[in-house]
């Protein structure tokens, strides 16, 4: 057994800057007996922009969530930065999780209370639970808040219910919730799938701006050739929990799309319809 | 001409029979006291008639007099209901987030429901009964009884809601590294508060209903007087007092309606 | 890309909170009402305090060693409550039907459905225990004045349940019926029945759990059943029979709820019964 790298997150936060992603073998099978990742082996480098491209089944969801322990593997190896994830548990699992922000198709905010508790979530692990008990948010708590919901453009909606929000909007909100987590990885699970042509465009261009600015790790699920395309660096390709797919970008051609999904291009994979 | 193949007719009928033959039979069997069933004493009906028809006429000659002792225990029916709902609704939110799964997914759970559904299984009255018993005759009996059949009813009926809702929100605050408890404290107890708001509510107004009796096993309130009344066969009266309680609830019962109704 | 993650927090100029001044208000108002029932009730707190020792002390004398002599004649009682709850169940379901079509809208003019609503107010308002008073003057201290008192009691809140459910079926189906030509008759059959009649059999089964928990409160006025036991073992301080009845109580009620919730899950056709909203 190669020795694992857990080490204490005291030292993870003396060298700052992002964290690198690796999957070592992985394979993922479901109680029911699914196997949704199979050997699955790939490594992200600090600060890079990484699409994951598949169909749906095609293990994206499964993989985005081995990274945070979301999901647990079946057997091989998952670290993010320092951590050894697939031998976490309790606090420290959620120490690293305090470290990974992430948002989702259908944005998982909670409707009925504001903006504000909403981003509010991101500063979770950086509050001992009794604090959150009783409702005390600190100053600096605050203004992370305050800052990330900025930085996304949505400031002046921070009192409003995140119900009354549109979709675009809800997804800038989450963006802003695993902003104040100041994270040193950002997951994306095809965070524009329920989202218009334009305001998917905006979405990732935040994703970008956020990896280009931060300079944070970025991994974000898509199905959409043309989004892959135009705002990712480099392309892993997953067909049935196997990766098929793992580089750059920008030259993947229509075939190497056809080659991940497994079939030929339809009008649906691409955002815009071809004119 | 030829014939369609039409598909067979599904019977539906046999189900019907034998669900109301079931009814019947049960029927049957709760009413003929040859078979342990209760009298279905038509007859008393139509000898005693003339006594109820004597009473009935009484009633309608209320008897005002009866007013201004009713003043004092009214108030306290309305402030047992007041408190009860007021301590139930307090230790109701945290037990129904206790009792619900996205918000409680390990084995307390369990626990936390049987008790409840034991709880619940007590009538009100069988609880002031008891009580009063245990605690002597007053309101503290029955401020207890109403806590206790509130959190029955509330606990239930707000899990219930935070179960059958859509907590996909619960994801995003797992994968924030968020406890349980933060996430509940944050998210959960507000997607949940329209429900718990509205239950507590009607809570209220049951609270009325039943604390306007729980005088007649001494646990407090209007029902020692109704009692008192009934002993002194003073028809006039109860029918007086029966009228206070029906406008008192009756106005809570607008009252909550309007809340509740604002509330969604 | 190497490079280290900025400083996040240069301080922003938030907008001001929003005033909540008619929450806080109507949270202040509805606390002081609280408090001020609270003080003028007069709990003795010294009996508060020793509220825990007490329940404890009975606790103990109930459940410790239930006089297991006693459960024949417990469990012959309780059939009683059962059956009065279950003709005062079968008689308000079938009175509340008959008189809660009519009430609904959309079936009769104005001047039926307020009366008929007015009249399942007030029935709904007086609890059913001095309705068993009232009438016990005509049918005496039996089992059948309880049922008497919860079917009259029952029609009360059924009567509203069925007119409800009647008015949330979807207007579709009966439209359809009468467009084609139904009679009124016709269209009750075939435009409303179908879609409005699972909820009113889950809902008359719930009657019927509700009424197996009142019919115990009656016996405590001595129309017999579970109550009247009650009364009388707690008079004699006969703790260990006390013991005994509860459990038993408990039993059977969690037991019916069990089966009718079951059915009526069934007859919903969900994994989750839809009386979520209705209460007691």
């Amino acid at each position: 057994m190669t020795e694992r790298l857990a080490t204490a997150p005291g030292a993870a936060q003396a060298a700052s800057g992002p964290w690198p992603l690796r999957l070592d073998d992985v394979t993922v099978r479901y109680p029911n007996g699914t196997v949704a990742l199979r050997n699955v082996s790939l490594s992200v480098a600090p600060g890079e922009m990484v699409s994951v491209v598949g169909l749906s089944g095609s293990g994206k969801s499964t993989l985005i969530r081995t990274l945070n322990g979301l999901v647990p593997v079946t057997s091989g190896h998952v670290e993010v930065g320092p951590y050894a994830v697939d031998e976490l548990r309790g606090r420290r699992l959620r120490q690293l999780r305090g470290s990974v922000g992430m948002i989702f198709q259908g944005f998982n905010l909670a409707d009925r209370t504001s903006v504000y508790n909403n981003v509010l979530v991101g500063r979770f692990s950086h509050t001992p639970t009794w604090r959150t008990l009783l409702g005390l948010v600190g100053h600096d708590d605050r203004d992370v808040v305050m800052a990330a919901l900025d930085s996304v453009g949505m400031l002046e909606k921070v009192w409003g219910r995140a119900g009354a929000l549109s979709g675009g909007q809800k997804q800038r909100v989450a963006i802003a919730r695993a902003l104040s987590q100041e994270p040193r990885v950002m997951l994306a699970d095809e965070p524009v799938a329920s989202l218009d042509p334009p305001t998917a465009h905006a979405v990732m261009s935040d994703l970008r701006r956020i990896n280009s600015e931060r300079g944070l790790t970025v991994l974000v699920n898509l199905h959409l050739m043309d989004l892959a395309r135009q705002y990712t660096t480099r392309m892993i390709g997953l067909r049935g929990g196997e990766l098929v797919y793992d580089g750059p970008a920008a030259p993947a051609d229509d075939a190497v799309f056809e080659e991940i999904y497994g079939r030929p291009i339809q009008a649906r994979d691409t955002l815009e319809r071809p004119s | 001409m030829t014939t369609l193949p039409v598909p067979r007719r599904p019977r539906s009928w046999p189900r019907v029979a034998a669900v109301v033959a079931v009814i019947a039979a049960i029927t049957a069997v709760t009413v003929t006291p040859a078979l342990g069933g209760i009298r279905v004493d038509l007859g008393a009906i139509a000898r005693n008639w003339h006594y109820g028809a004597h009473h009935i006429a009484q009633m309608t000659h209320l008897d005002f007099s009866i007013l201004p002792r009713t003043a004092k225990p009214l108030l306290e029916t309305l402030e047992m209901a007041v408190v009860g709902a007021a301590v139930a609704a307090a230790l109701a939110l945290p037990l129904s987030l206790w009792a619900a799964r996205p918000t409680n997914p390990g084995p307390s759970r369990r626990a936390v429901r049987a008790v409840l559904n034991v709880v619940r299984s007590v009538p009100d009255l069988v609880y002031a009964t008891l009580l009063v018993a245990m605690v002597g005759v007053g309101v503290l009996p029955g401020v207890l009884t109403l806590v206790l059949f509130d959190l029955g009813v509330v606990v239930k009926l707000v899990s219930e809601a935070i179960d059958s809702a859509d907590s996909s929100y619960m994801e995003a605050g797992h994968a924030a590294g968020g406890t349980q408890t933060q996430i509940n404290r944050l998210t959960a107890a507000p997607q949940a508060w329209p429900a718990y708001a509205s239950q507590v509510l009607y809570s209220l107004e049951l609270n009325v209903r039943i604390s306007a009796v729980l005088g007649l096993v001494g646990a407090g309130g209007i029902g020692r007087l109704i009692d008192e009344v009934r002993g002194f066969y003073r028809y006039g009266a109860l029918a007086v007092i029966i009228l206070e309680i029906l406008v008192v609830v009756i106005a809570i019962e607008v009252a909550s309606n309007v809340l509740r109704k604002r509330l969604r | 890309m190497t490079a280290t993650l900025p400083a996040t927090t240069r301080v922003v100029t938030a907008p001001a909170r929003p005033s909540r001044l008619a929450v806080r208000a109507a949270q202040l108002v509805a606390g002081a009402v609280v408090l001020a029932a609270l003080v003028h009730l007069r709990i003795g707190w010294s009996d508060l305090a020793a509220l825990p020792g007490a329940l404890g002390h009975y606790l103990v004398l109930m459940f410790a060693h239930p006089n297991w002599a006693k459960l024949p004649y417990a469990l012959q009682q309780t059939w009683v409550s059962v059956q009065m709850a279950w003709v005062g169940a079968l008689l308000g379901v079938v009175v509340s039907t008959i008189l809660g079509i009519p009430a609904a809208q959309g079936v009769s003019p104005l001047w039926v459905r307020l009366p008929l609503r007015g009249l399942f107010a007030v029935l709904r308002a007086v609890p059913e225990v001095i309705i068993a008073i009232v009438i016990l003057t005509v049918t005496g201290l039996t089992p059948f004045t309880g049922a008497l008192a919860l079917t009259i009691g029952g029609i009360g809140t059924h009567g509203k349940w069925t007119y409800e459910t009647i008015e949330a079926v979807p207007t579709g189906t009966a439209e359809a019926v009468r467009a084609a030509g139904g009679t009124l008759l016709e269209v009750a059959r075939w435009g409303l029945w179908p879609a409005a009649a699972p909820e009113l059999m889950s809902l008359a089964l719930y009657r019927f759990e509700i009424n197996v928990r009142t019919s115990a409160i009656l016996g405590l006025i001595g129309v017999g059943g579970v109550g009247d036991l009650l009364t009388g073992y707690t008079q004699y301080r006969q703790w260990d029979a006390v013991g005994v009845l509860v459990i038993v109580v408990v039993v059977v009620t969690m037991l019916i709820d069990a089966a009718s919730g079951a059915i009526r899950r069934r007859i919903m056709g969900g994994a989750r019964t839809r009386v979520v909203d209705r209460t007691v």
